[in-house]
């Protein structure tokens, strides 16, 4: 699993997997380069983060599991309208309705795609509650 | 502009429900009813509708940003004051008063 | 680079021919095929089959449509590359490409309409309560009586009495 650090707050580590499924994983891997997290294998890995990123069709929620499962303790992020929702694909039979009808979500991010901003806010927030 | 957040400036809007039946993702929820307000000096009566609820839910919202083109009072605007997340889903669903507009209180 | 593009509607009977004259004067780059759903647009309860042809150098394209109800002539044997846009646009638009490869892309058999039809009802349109229903409401000391508008919404995409027998 890469590990990076905040670059604006050095002591917060996180270890990022992601599911690349559809347009939001370019917009995530946008997020990672832009520079608001450098990789970095001295911080400590807290939280490991599995990011959903894009549209789930139901033909795909036993891949997607499998992954969640080969991770075990792994905190799942729903990134985008999709994952959380079906976002703009809310009527379209094959697509699920939301990752978290069968994994336990532990943070949302809002967008289509999500701003940079937002997903460095959700790997905050997350890091925050593992403190907490 | 960020395209980071669709705000509600409650004072302009007239429930017309325009942006709820143009929204694709139907992820507007607003709820109104009317009254009957007697100007000074008219003759009769006049309708007005009262805005009661305005909704967004964020966990849908594709940020197209067509209510924000189809109201014609421009009572939708873009904003960017907020990287929004949620550990709940049912935060994400948003009011007329997190939907202010950034600078307003 | 200029490029021009000319678009060209062609009567059903006359598409083989008509791409086949395009592929003899140099337009042999076969670019794509599709469908475009033409029901209750302009009072055609058609389909229309659009191809775009052009030079190999891109510089000249052609877009020819024709208006079909079911069935159009395959032009697979005169252009290679048209036989996957063809099952696709079968599958999609529910149209027969008679002497092509009838062969299914995704789709099993026996799914009911094409999905990229307009007539194809998605059901979660049908069953999700749409927001764009509701109407500013009369109230009278606190208690709903009535609305302002007696008209009945529907959302788009959804027909009337769809699930009713």
């Amino acid at each position: 699993m890469p590990r990076y650090a905040l670059t604006s707050d050095p002591r917060v580590g996180v270890e990022i997997v992601s599911a690349a499924l559809a347009c939001c994983t370019l917009e995530l891997q946008a997020a990672l380069g832009s520079g608001v997290l450098v990789e970095s294998s001295e911080v400590g890995a807290s939280p490991s983060v599995i990011v959903i990123a894009g549209t789930v069709t139901d033909a795909l929620v036993p891949s997607v599991m499998q992954l969640i499962r080969a991770h075990p303790g792994v905190k799942v992020m729903s990134f985008g309208a999709c994952a959380t929702s079906g976002g703009p694909y809310w009527d379209s039979p094959p697509v699920s309705k939301g990752i978290d009808q069968f994994v336990e979500v532990a943070t949302y991010v809002a967008g289509c795609p999500p701003r940079p901003e937002a997903f460095i806010q959700a790997i905050r927030d997350l890091a925050c509650s593992e403190d907490a | 502009m960020k395209h980071s957040f669709i705000a509600l400036i409650e004072d302009k809007c007239t429930s017309c429900m325009l942006c709820v039946r143009e929204c694709p993702a139907w992820c507007i929820n607003l709820d109104s009813h009317t009254v009957e307000v007697t100007e000074e000096g008219a003759r009769r009566p006049k309708k007005v509708n009262v805005l009661d609820s305005f909704d967004i839910d964020y966990s849908l919202c594709m940020y197209c940003g067509v209510c924000i083109d189809v109201c014609p009072f421009d009572a939708l605007a873009w904003d960017e004051h907020r990287a929004l997340t949620s550990t709940n889903r049912e935060d994400m669903i948003l009011s007329i008063a997190d939907l202010r507009p950034s600078g307003s209180s | 680079m200029n490029r021009v593009f000319t678009w060209q509607q062609v009567a059903p009977d006359q598409w083989r021919n008509k791409i086949s004259e395009l592929i003899d004067s140099g337009f042999f780059y076969f670019d794509f095929l599709t469908g475009v759903d033409r029901e209750n647009i302009d009072g055609q309860a058609d389909c229309e089959v659009v191809a775009h042809l052009a030079k190999p150098d891109l510089s000249d394209s052609r877009i020819i449509f024709t208006q079909v109800k079911s069935e159009l002539a395959s032009i697979a044997d005169l252009a290679p590359a048209s036989s996957w846009y063809e099952r696709e646009c079968a599958e999609m638009y529910g149209i027969t490409f008679t002497g092509g490869d009838t062969s299914p892309l995704l789709r099993h058999e026996g799914l009911g309409r094409p999905p990229l039809r307009k007539s194809a009802v998605l059901a979660a349109r049908v069953l999700t309560p749409w927001p764009g229903g509701a109407e500013p409401e009369i109230r009278e000391d606190g208690r709903k009586v009535g609305n302002v508008s007696r008209r009945r919404q529907r959302p788009p995409g959804v027909p009337e009495n769809w699930l009713s027998p």
